[in-house]
């Protein structure tokens, strides 16, 4: 124990040697030295204990129920009505802006705020952010002579900036000419958040639309509207037709016996359907699901209609008989390849799998509502009242989500040729 | 030095044999970390050996790896461990290295006609098509730093393509120090070649990245790690996105080796520079999108190529703004 108190004091002791020099730099009157180093030599345990907490924890979302009230955590628990939204949000960051004109504590203030973004649900937004940075005394941070600019001057108020252009960067707010112009007042043109902020205007600007399937920042919230778009997004044939089989419907207090009706939400292409008209009946196809989508922080399920690969003997390859066209031939046998190495092909045989003939997201992932799904399929497809239907269902969504991983994996992908571990089979010829 | 940790392995294994203590041997725990968050052994040249690690490594990690390991050992049959028996299988195993090593040097360049190789467009680097083939993985997560997200891999259940599918969860660690968390990674192991010596791709006439994935719609990023001894550039990487579509259908990803970009430690440099292709050690698939719950992506294949229609050499400008130095 004693080494540490050692530790401690001897930390303390360059603390007050460091003070004592800092103050003989600046040329301070002795007797404000000695006051000096006396309090660093006083306060050693507790400003290695502060330190700690000094250390600028990265924007926190998910922190801990804390006993203690932070300071100025009243300021966000004001909201009457336990209202939490923009509005209120910005009442506080204003409240603490007329509490005191020396915004006293403003970077205790803009950590806590930063924490508390994401439950008022504005930690996208831009103009929240700038409101933030203005919290920021002007003109007091910046370096106003070569040995300030060469050192990092007011080091913390400078981390709690960049603290701020990180959390934005997480969320992927780009920062407007407003955050420039607020940094420039804060802390001037050449300090670390000025820095950041270049980078982030560099680099967010590169990889903003580099997604090559976007999904809508704000995901429509009734599930039907999710679910077509959840189908488009998968559906690479854009002549494919999305119906709604089925809208959603609660469950009616009149009548307990009748079972709220979940949505049905399908989707399928011209050439889809034509290839489920030529399906040999004699094969069964397969209703497989739930599987997992994500859009963006959404997940939807969705179940595939889908046949068993033909064995290649089966397979009869559509031949385009030349007479069709004498102008414009269909079919050309040329040899394009000039030697060996224009071979661009890889030598590998791709993973084969049976054609998927239908999706379709449902409120619901029981057999009833797909068997419901089916029947609206027979309208359009005739052929489907002559072809068994086997649903090959692996439990709940509900189980899915809250499995972890642990009881049972996400659904294992359905391109099996083995069915040993099919869970449900239920036979049901149809028509 | 590499023969010193095979043996230390072999001992190893001869610990866990009668009864598991885990403070028994702490100059080994590093290695039991490392093989916390891997699914997959090294592959061993003795097959039994390899798969008694990995009834080993099931029991720390609980009974969801032993669901990954399929083919353990019951419990009954007492797998025979000696030491002697190690050593001799590693030195065998070494020789045969060397000798193949040999052989193929004679050859041609990776053991193929010095011809074929030069005229080669398109090749494939992994391919999942066995269990052996996933021995040249490591999977990882932030549980190696007190993270709750789980990753595990295996083969998908045509037996044709791997499957990483697992849990991602963003709770930080409550280690005082981290105040973020998630992310679940697949990395391929460094190839080794005789004495453990490294080996690397040459991919210097190629110009793209193909993969052939399907995966749930999220986000992955690709990253590439060139082959180094410098300790100072071993957090260096270079990365790219690469975007699932979701849905049932097997997807193509092309990336031209022009777009990876510079980091490092995981923050984007100021001074980036084109990826040299000549020397690349591993690649490597990271999720961390920040949404918690299940995920999966199956891969089928990965290969290099060259796009004869891509030209561009470096996708990314320096800024004058930033490095200055560069612009003198």
């Amino acid at each position: 124990m004693s080494w540490a108190q050692a530790a401690l004091l001897a930390r303390g002791l360059s603390r007050g040697w460091g003070g004592l020099c800092g103050a003989a730099l600046r040329g301070a009157p002795f007797s404000q030295v000695a006051a000096l180093a006396l309090r660093g030599l006083h306060r050693s345990a507790a400003a290695c204990s502060s330190d700690l907490s000094l250390v600028p924890s990265p924007p926190e979302s998910q922190r801990r129920p804390v006993k203690v009230l932070e300071p100025h955590e009243e300021l966000f628990k004001q909201a009457p009505g336990g209202e939490r939204d923009k509005a209120s949000f910005v009442r506080a960051v204003q409240c603490f802006g007329q509490q005191d004109v020396r915004r006293r504590g403003h970077v205790d203030f803009i950590y806590l705020a930063l924490r508390k973004m994401r439950e008022f649900g504005v930690q996208r937004d831009l103009a929240v952010y700038n409101l933030l940075l203005d919290v920021f005394p002007k003109e007091v941070f910046r370096p106003r002579n070569v040995f300030q600019r060469m050192f990092v001057h007011y080091p913390r108020q400078q981390e709690c900036g960049v603290a701020v252009l990180e959390q934005m960067e997480q969320h992927g707010v780009m920062p407007d000419t407003q955050t420039e112009f607020l940094l420039t007042q804060i802390f001037g043109r050449r300090s670390y958040p000025m820095l950041k902020l270049v980078r982030m205007k560099l680099w967010l600007t590169r990889f903003k639309n580099v997604n090559p399937f976007p999904v809508p920042l704000h995901l429509p919230p009734d599930p039907v509207d999710l679910a077509k778009l959840g189908l488009r997004h998968m559906e690479p044939d854009l002549s494919a037709r999305v119906t709604v089989y089925q809208m959603s419907l609660p469950s009616d207090p009149a009548s307990p016996e009748e079972p709220a009706q979940p949505h049905i939400v399908g989707i399928q292409s011209p050439d889809q359907q034509a290839a489920l008209a030529r399906h040999n009946p004699a094969r069964p196809i397969f209703v497989e699901g739930p599987f997992s989508l994500w859009l963006r922080d959404k997940c939807v399920y969705y179940h595939i209609l889908r046949a068993d690969l033909l064995p290649p003997e089966e397979r009869d390859v559509e031949e385009v008989p030349e007479e069709w066209s004498l102008f414009y031939p269909m079919q050309l046998d040329l040899e394009y390849a000039r030697s060996a190495w224009d071979d661009s092909e890889f030598d590998i045989n791709e993973v084969e799998e049976g054609p998927i003939f239908a999706m379709c997201i449902a409120g619901a992932h029981d057999q009833a509502t797909l068997a419901k799904w089916i029947q609206g399929l027979q309208e359009t497809n005739p052929a489907l009242a002559r072809i068994p239907v086997v649903f090959r269902l692996a439990g709940s969504a509900g189980e899915l989500l809250t499995s972890s991983g642990m009881e049972e994996p996400p659904p294992p992908r359905p391109e099996s040729q083995e069915e040993e571990e099919v869970p449900q089979r239920q036979q049901q010829g149809q028509g | 030095m590499a023969l010193v940790q095979k043996l230390l392995n072999g001992t190893y294994i001869l610990r866990k044999c009668p009864k598991a203590s885990a403070a028994f041997c702490p100059s080994l725990s590093f290695r039991v970390a490392d093989y916390c968050s891997s699914s997959l052994q090294k592959s061993g040249p003795a097959a039994k050996k390899g798969s008694w690690l990995r009834k080993s490594e099931g029991g720390l990690q609980g009974r969801h790896q032993e669901e990954v390991a399929v083919d353990l050992p019951s419990p009954e049959e007492k797998p025979e461990v000696s030491f002697d028996r190690a050593i001799e299988d590693e030195v065998k195993d070494h020789f045969k290295r060397l000798k193949d090593e040999i052989v193929n040097h004679w050859i041609g360049p990776e053991g193929r006609p010095l011809h074929e190789v030069m005229m080669e467009q398109a090749k494939v680097v992994w391919q999942f098509r066995g269990k052996e083939d996933l021995d040249k993985w490591v999977v990882t997560s932030d549980k190696t730093i007190g993270g709750r997200s789980e990753v595990f891999l295996k083969m998908g259940k045509n037996n044709q393509s791997a499957l990483l599918y697992g849990t991602l969860s963003s709770e930080a660690p409550q280690d005082g120090e981290s105040g973020r968390s998630g992310y679940c990674a697949m990395i391929s192991r460094i190839p080794r070649g005789f004495f453990e010596r490294k080996k690397t791709y040459d991919w210097s006439q190629f110009n793209t990245l193909y993969l052939r994935v399907r995966g749930d719609g999220r986000p992955w990023m690709v990253n590439i790690r060139e082959d180094t001894d410098l300790i100072q550039r071993k957090n260096q990487m270079y990365s790219y996105f690469m975007f699932t579509r979701g849905g049932p259908y097997w997807q193509n990803i092309k990336i031209p080796f022009s777009k990876f970009f510079f980091s490092n430690q995981g923050r984007v440099r100021d001074v980036q520079h084109q990826l040299l292709l000549d020397k690349i050690s591993s690649i490597g698939f990271t999720l961390a999108d920040k949404v918690d719950g299940p995920f999966f992506l199956e891969i089928d294949f990965i290969g290099v190529f060259t796009d004869p229609a891509h030209t561009e050499e470096f996708a990314y400008e320096n800024s004058p703004e930033l490095s200055p130095r560069l612009f003198k």
